[in-house]
């Protein structure tokens, strides 16, 4: 079955192509601290946001130690509404269900609400492979499908991409519109992307939306939007198809609104979004409109075994996408340097988790540890831990490259014995000012530094001889 | 002396140098026992200190950086303080030692209680000492770099403005962006030379957009990953270490100058 | 072994080492009690404040509102907003009880779902959550869930005594009502979308407008709690 082919290991590469891409750059340039800005604003406006961080973090670790009894009850609310739980193990399972599902309903398209799960299970490959057209509804997913893309950032999905390459992309696709049409104005295109996707809304025999939660107490899936596609897709079509992995369970209403009170606000600075919609089965006796089929199709895909291992907080993740907001690393590369469905350092964190750490294990060492990631996190999500667990992992597998393994090793050694530390570091000091004084232009092996950088010259001396001989 | 009103022996601090300040800038830990002596402690420079171990414990070597943790421990016991002139090296000292021994193992308890004793020189002062001005002058328009283990790992923002506020004549203007990463990291700038390279490139932009003619913080890695990118670019600011300035040690040459 | 089972066991394998004693209980009654994570100050407006609040929040999400005495009146305010807004004077409804046996005047009103073109739509939300200027709409017969997302531009009404001051109050209150909507929709202004050039622009697929009217009609309206 088609998956999405990691390209993780290729992180330095992807990196080194996404730096040197202008228009990238400029997309980058154009969007940076403005998600930064707005939360910013939204916790200002809230005394009690840091509190409500606490007993999100709180909310969810219950659900964790009971996921499984959580899930129970939440699928006995689904069925008895008139739903039907799948649960899949792995994307591939996924795939299947969804595909069985859509045969039975004779689906020739289906429209996609805006889903990391289905993007995780390439689930637009594995329709298309079956010959049905996956259509994206949400106008971001949109232009990164016109684009043959996936998306670069889990609620912006086309930041990436610039005004002039969204015209070009519009003016390819669209060719039932005039080719003379004036597009120069923001408004036109969005007003196109609109009529273009209004009539694909009443063609699809099948909606998949995700969930940003499922709700135990009532057997409800959450969506969490701002355009009224995801909507749209589940309200016209016959079968809603509901694509969630397993720990987006929460207890109770009460609980959902504490991460709605945290959510938008970490994801856009935005108090809600515009559409918060809870569905619960299909379409009841008398309803007019609605879906006459409700599916939930539950993903493990490695969750079971994040819990009770070092990266069990990660299950807490709500998606929302502040941590990479505020990533320097993640504004410098964009999020299709990562080389796979979740970017940042929530994807550093998930990915290796997902994919396996010899796949994955470029992401969590590409990182400084700054530690913006943890101090926004509504969640409370330990990031730079968990990436600093993953290294340890790949040190244990002997990933860690032979070069740093043999620096560190030199390292230890004469760390480890003081008076041989104090003639290496004598003998180094003075190596280094023969290379220069005040500033080096270039270290013999330190290209990576001087390459674009001067490194100062030691002072002279160490602190530890002249301290001594002070004395 | 006096600690929060009430007389007491003074203190006796053990310095944790750094090997970057040991082995780059040697006048940054002469200025760090000025300022603690000045104070009222008594500070002492425990002869086998070598390295914190931080490069181990990032990369993953928890075996090798356990092996570290021992021996400062061990090297630095029986102080009222240890007092590192660095928020990277004191975040590992005060935070990181404890993490990297199992629970019910007894140097877990050990790291504990010497974590608790460790800091960071500007927050050790103020925080610890109750010391909130230094007798300084300095006229110059500077700004501050909030090193990030410094700022999140130990809550250091607040304490080093407050210092240099009672500099005379020192401007302090805040640059955009003072708390995004200088993309030094320790073994990032090397592994990712690219990407610390554009990091450090927006961090010298922002501190040149200032106007200041000194860039300050209480890291000597982020410092030399600036005054390095700085020196390249041909920038007009210079760099030093904030307890250069708090201790008036102002007449060497600023980093990466020659004079 | 069904897939299902082989999840659940591994999920139980981790958290308990496959027993459930004692867990069974504690899950039922967490769900059960539903506690209340502590009340913001921002959704805990009462009386007038919270009407202030309600209406600053519709706009600040770039909604649009207005007061309407009675029920009564609502069919001119109806009117009299399509003019401002050079909107024609029809109306697509449901089968909402409290639009029937309106006198709606010139307004050309239609009943049914919501269809590809759609000019203007007409809804009753159930509640309105003051903290966020937020519209809590029950899909159904009287409101179809399409007339919220197909109209260009949306009008809802909303009774004053079913405006809450937060997501306490409103599910407490949902709760007592006892409705069991396929969806429950929560609106907070028109749609939106900032996926071309990160500028944010109204009417992404949704309504271009939203305009929510404030009804004081007490009419046999249970008062939710505060």
């Amino acid at each position: 079955m088609t998956m999405h082919v990691p390209t993780t290991p290729e992180f330095k590469a992807n990196a080194h192509a996404a730096l040197g891409n202008a228009n990238l750059q400029a997309a980058l340039r154009g969007s940076r601290g403005n998600f930064v800005a707005k939360r910013a604003k939204a916790r200002a406006a809230l005394p009690e946001f840091d509190d409500l961080r606490d007993r999100a973090r709180d909310l969810k670790n219950a659900v964790l130690a009971d996921l499984d009894l959580y899930l129970e009850a939440y699928e006995r609310q689904v069925t008895a509404s008139g739903g039907h739980v799948h649960w899949a193990e792995t994307a591939e399972d996924a795939q299947r269900i969804v595909l069985e599902i859509c045969r039975a309903a004779g689906a020739a398209t289906v429209n996609k609400g805006k889903t990391m799960i289905g993007e995780e299970c390439a689930i637009n490959d594995a329709l298309a492979a079956a010959g049905i057209t996956p259509v994206e509804t949400d106008l971001g997913e949109y232009i990164v499908q016109l684009r043959g893309e996936i998306p670069s950032h889990i609620i912006a999905p086309a930041v990436h991409v610039t005004v002039p390459e969204v015209e070009a992309e519009f003016r390819k696709a669209h060719t039932h519109l005039p080719p003379e049409r004036d597009l120069s104005d923001l408004a036109e295109l969005l007003r196109e992307a609109r009529g273009v996707l209004r009539a694909k809304y009443f063609e699809a025999e099948v909606g998949i939306t995700g969930a940003n939660m499922l709700i135990a107490e009532t057997g409800h899936s959450v969506i969490v939007t701002n355009e009224g596609n995801g909507d749209l897709s589940q309200s016209l079509p016959r079968v809603h198809i509901v694509m969630a992995s397993l720990e987006k369970i929460v207890p109770t209403l009460e609980d959902a609104a504490t991460i709605l009170r945290v959510l938008a606000r970490s994801a856009t600075g935005q108090e809600m979004s515009v559409y918060t919609t809870f569905s619960r089965g299909p379409r009841r006796a008398g309803d007019p409109d609605g879906p006459e089929e409700y599916h939930v199709v539950l993903l493990d895909n490695g969750r079971s075994g994040m819990l009770g291992s070092d990266f069990q907080d990660m299950l807490r993740c709500i998606r929302c996408g502040a941590c990479m907001n505020h990533c320097p690393v993640y504004q410098a590369v964009g999020g299709h340097a990562y080389g796979w469905v979740y970017p940042g350092p929530m994807g550093a964190v998930l990915t290796p988790a997902l994919i396996g750490v010899e796949a994955g294990g470029q992401l969590p060492n590409a990182s400084t540890f700054c530690g913006r990631c943890e101090a926004v996190c509504p969640m409370r999500i330990p990031l730079p831990a968990m990436m600093r667990s993953w290294r340890e992992r790949e040190f244990a597998k002997h990933l860690t490259p032979g070069a740093v393994r043999y620096g560190l090793g030199i390292w230890a050694y004469v760390a480890s014995r003081p008076a041989l530390y104090r003639i290496a570091t004598k003998v180094a000091v003075a190596a280094l000012r023969l290379l220069g004084r005040g500033t080096i232009r270039a270290l013999p092996f330190g290209g990576g530094w001087t390459g674009e950088r001067d490194f100062p010259s030691p002072q002279g001396g160490t602190f530890m001889a002249q301290w001594k001989a002070r004395r | 002396m006096k600690l929060q009103g009430k007389p007491m022996p003074a203190p006796r601090v053990a310095l944790f140098v750094t090997c970057l300040v040991d082995m780059f800038r040697p006048s940054v830990g002469f200025a760090t026992v000025k300022l603690l002596k000045d104070a009222g402690c008594v500070v002492e420079v425990p002869e086998a200190q070598t390295c914190c171990g931080q490069p181990a414990w990032n990369s993953g070597d928890r075996e090798t950086a356990k092996g570290f943790a021992r021996r400062v421990i061990a090297a630095f016991e029986g102080y009222d303080y240890v007092v590192a002139p660095s928020g990277s090296c004191a975040a590992t000292l005060a935070k990181d030692y404890a993490a990297m021994f199992e629970m019910g193992d007894p140097w877990r308890e050990r790291a504990s209680a010497f974590g608790a004793r460790s800091h960071e020189i500007t927050s050790f002062l103020t925080d610890v000492l109750g010391v909130n001005a230094v007798a300084q002058e300095a006229r110059v328009v500077a700004t501050y770099h909030d090193s990030c283990s410094g700022l999140r790992s130990l809550g250091v923002k607040a304490q080093p403005r407050a210092l240099l506020g009672s500099v005379t004549g020192l401007e302090l203007r805040e640059m955009a962006e003072a708390e995004v990463c200088c993309g030094f990291g320790g073994t990032f700038c090397v592994k990712y030379p690219e990407i610390s390279n554009v990091m450090v490139g927006d961090k010298t932009r922002n501190v040149a957009a200032t106007g200041a003619a000194l860039l300050l913080a209480g890291d000597l890695g982020c410092l030399m990953n600036m005054a390095g990118k700085a020196s390249r670019e041909g920038r007009a600011f210079r760099a030093r270490h904030v307890v250069e300035v708090l201790a008036g040690d102002m007449a060497g040459p600023a980093i990466g100058d020659a004079k | 072994m069904s897939a299902r089972e082989r999840i659940l066991g591994r999920l139980r394998a981790v958290v308990s080492g496959a027993r459930i004693d004692g867990r069974e209980a504690r899950v039922a009654e967490r769900i059960a009690r539903a506690p209340k994570a502590a009340v913001p100050h921002q959704a805990a407006s009462a009386g007038t404040a919270r009407m202030t609040l309600f209406m600053t929040k519709v706009e600040a999400a770039a909604g649009t509102v207005g007061r309407v005495s009675a029920m009564a009146e609502l069919p001119k305010a109806l009117a009299h907003e399509l003019r401002r807004r050079n909107l024609p004077a029809v109306a697509r409804v449901g089968a909402e009880p409290a639009f029937a046996g309106l006198d709606w005047g010139s307004i050309e009103l239609s009943r049914g779902v919501g269809r590809i073109e759609e000019p203007v739509t007409l809804s009753r939300a159930e509640f309105g959550l003051a903290e966020t200027g937020t519209l809590a709409l029950a899909s159904g017969p009287d409101n179809p869930v399409t007339l919220t997302f197909l109209g260009e531009t949306h009008f809802v009404v909303l009774r004053e005594a079913d405006l809450c001051g937060g997501f306490e109050d409103f599910w407490a209150a949902w709760r007592a009502r006892g409705l069991d909507p396929r969806t429950i929709n929560l609106v907070t202004g028109p749609s939106r979308s900032a996926d071309i050039g990160q500028v944010l622009q109204l009417g992404a697929h949704g309504p271009v407008a939203l305009h929510v009217f404030i009804v004081a009609d007490p009419g046999d309206i249970v008062v939710p709690p505060t």
